[in-house]
């Protein structure tokens, strides 16, 4: 059968069809001709399911095969496809016709402006400016974490509970488990709502115009030649636009790009040196006062990120892939999808965050009582006070492990306490961004890269961030740039 | 060519089985497919009463997601998939989509595409109607074409392919209804 009364390939193609046609003898869910067709391009899982149930069929079916391919210079993917094409354009040009609009429209403009390097890189930074920097850093993580902080948990709840607590509750286990330094409701709460949701809720929002306005795809466009030299392409950039959001959910959507050497190096990169939103903002809010360090952070990611990439390109081995990616139109996002989507994305992200946030805080009052948290402290205490840190921050990356924000989020409590002064909060804001993901992120990775691989990448991850928070160090002393 | 058979079968026998086995039966599967970002997430919503990421770039969908949709009178189980170029598949999520439609026999297969690019997503359409598998197409995004200025004859082009072609504008629930009817008729013609 052929579509509808013409047909679309060549005699030789068609009796090959017709030959393999009569040497299957099983019944399949699709069509023995679509089988054939497939057969004849060699795919990989029609030629599995065939040895195995067509068994001495098997040898005529892969004669016809080889016989075909050599009557043809390219490829038979290549020639069956271009006959499908060549049959679309028929059909096309029979079925439609386009009355000429001479309107040059704003958006072809506004196109070719974005993908225009020259003015392109402009924009793109004039983008994570106004949305993740101003909007997210500043307005979520400053603003509103402030009112929620300051005017609603501290001022409210915080004494609240604890009083509470202190006038009826007599067992101080208890007591420490729902209040006090890191209690249930005074610790675990408090992160998840009023640090946390804030400036998630915020990045979701900026990202959803920026994904339905159809920006990302140029975006990717005009990174591809840089992310082509990390052994990436064009392609990555969702997921390492979606990892400033969430790590967790962007190591997911990895699984998108083409190969596995691509797929290894982008988990990579996410887990090192791509900060998800809460942790964006919670460091982007405390460096903000300070301009110079804000910048040292981030020349010092984006060389990280760019070398860490180069190396692992270098060492992986693979051929580069090809970029091909469909460019949908600019289009104005609709308000109301935009709402929706960052409302389910934030359901998602707190079904996800808020019980462990509550289960990190038990897990911390177990361990204060039986003391294993003093010892892991301890542990890294060497560590933290190697590359500099006052000893207070090595809680900080305990908590980190569990969630990156988390551990950021324990940050902002030091430095409202005055401890650090700006050399060191740059050294332990670059380390923290690149020490290991936190949990759900690290259950993410076995899940997608299994588990040998996720392990590998966890331990360099670990190493790494502790030598290089080690040689920023250094050289933040030698060069005097910060103290 | 077998889900046909089921179909006939069952229609045949209808009067003899109690309806309350019929009822027991598994719902009768409707699949979404096409290249990525043609709105198949949107149709997804439209047609059923919950609610998946939809987004202006390709490869939003990863994974399937199942619902729950009434058309005409009876309940169907709709099925969104990640995009999907063309049968020789290339990515993760291509081969999921390929699985989906090879193993699930699904009794409607929608091959949604977006009318401005036609021609360049017509070779998945004969790929599925080679495979013989119940295709119907939908032209979506239609706004974006009339704007344009392209104008598709609809009927030409389902008389050439043999399949139903309606065309659509998701987003702004244009032509819904007419594809539930589609759907409807199709599913049940004996």
């Amino acid at each position: 059968m052929s579509i509808g009364s013409d047909t679309i390939y060549d005699d030789t193609i068609e009796n090959a069809i017709k030959g393999i046609e009569a040497s299957l003898e099983k019944d399949y869910i699709i069509s023995k001709r679509a089988l054939s067709l497939l057969l004849l391009q060699e795919d990989e899982d029609s030629l599995e399911e065939i040895k195995e149930r067509e068994k001495e069929n098997y040898l005529k079916i892969i004669s016809i095969v080889e016989e075909t391919k050599n009557k043809y210079e390219r490829p038979l993917t290549f020639v069956i496809s271009s006959y499908r094409q060549k049959y679309a354009k028929t059909l096309t040009d029979n079925v439609m016709v386009k009355t000429e609009t001479n309107k040059k429209s704003f958006s072809e403009t506004l196109d070719k402006i974005m993908l225009n390097p020259i003015t392109g890189v402009p924009i793109a930074l004039l983008v994570l400016y106004f949305g993740l920097y101003k909007f997210v850093g500043q307005f979520g993580a400053g603003v509103i974490v402030d009112f929620l902080e300051g005017n609603i948990f501290e001022a409210y709840i915080n004494p609240w509970i604890n009083n509470i607590l202190n006038d009826y509750v007599s067992w101080e286990w208890l007591r420490t488990l729902i209040g006090g330094d890191y209690g249930i409701i005074t610790l675990g709460i408090r992160y998840a709502i009023a640090i946390v949701l804030p400036i998630v809720g915020t990045f979701f929002f900026v990202f959803s115009i920026i994904e339905d306005s159809g920006y990302l795809p140029r975006l990717a466009m005009l990174v591809d030649r840089l992310f082509k030299k990390i052994g990436l392409n064009g392609r990555a950039v969702i997921p390492m636009v979606l990892g400033f959001g969430c790590d967790t959910m962007a190591t997911m959507v990895s699984r998108t790009l083409e190969t596995e050497r691509e797929r290894i190096i982008s988990t990579l990169l996410l887990a090192l040196a791509i900060p998800c939103s809460a942790q964006l903002g919670v460091i982007l809010s405390l460096l903000s006062g300070e301009p110079k360090a804000l910048l040292v952070w981030l020349i010092f990611i984006v060389v990280v990120f760019l070398f860490i990439g180069y190396l692992a390109a270098k060492v992986l081995p693979g051929e580069e892939p090809l970029f091909y990616m469909e460019m949908p139109p600019l289009r104005l996002p609709k308000l109301s999808n935009v709402l929706v989507k960052t409302y389910t994305r934030m359901e998602w992200y707190f079904a996800e965050v808020l019980p462990l946030f509550i289960l990190i805080s038990v897990f911390i009052w177990f361990g204060n009582i039986i003391g294993i948290f003093s010892v892991l402290v301890n542990i890294f205490r060497p560590f933290v006070t190697a590359i500099g840190l006052p000893e207070e921050v090595s809680e900080i990356f305990l908590f980190g492990f569990f969630r990156r924000d988390y551990g950021a989020a324990g940050l902002f409590d030091l430095v409202k306490g005055g401890i650090l002064s700006a050399r060191q909060l740059v050294v332990a804001s670059a380390t923290l961004t690149l020490f290991v993901p936190c949990v759900a992120q690290f259950v993410m990775m076995i899940k997608e890269r299994g588990l040998k691989t996720a392990i590998y990448i966890a331990a360099f991850v670990f190493v790494f961030s502790f030598f290089a928070g080690y040689a920023l160090n250094w050289i933040l002393i030698t060069t005097g740039a910060l103290v | 060519m077998k889900s046909f058979n089921d179909v006939e079968t069952l229609n045949n026998n209808e009067s003899i089985i109690d309806e309350k086995v019929l009822e027991r039966k598994e719902a009768e599967k409707i699949v979404l497919v096409g290249t990525p970002n043609v709105g198949k997430s949107v149709l997804f919503n439209r047609l059923t009463k919950s609610y998946v990421t939809v987004s202006n770039y390709p490869g939003t969908t990863v994974e399937v997601s199942r619902g729950k949709g009434i058309i005409g009178n009876k309940e169907y189980e709709i099925i969104d998939t990640p995009g999907m170029y063309s049968f020789m598949c290339i990515t993760e999520e291509e081969k999921v989509t390929k699985r989906l439609l090879f193993k699930e026999k699904p009794d409607a297969v929608i091959h949604v595409i977006d009318a401005k690019n036609l021609e360049r997503m017509l070779p998945l359409t004969f790929q599925l109607i080679e495979s013989e598998l119940p295709v119907l197409l939908v032209l979506n995004i239609m706004d974006e074409a009339r704007r344009l200025g392209l104008k598709i004859d609809v009927r030409k082009l389902e008389e050439k392919l043999g399949i139903p072609v309606i065309s659509t504008t998701a987003a702004l629930n244009e032509g819904i209804d007419t594809l539930k009817e589609r759907i409807d008729k199709y599913v049940n013609r004996v």
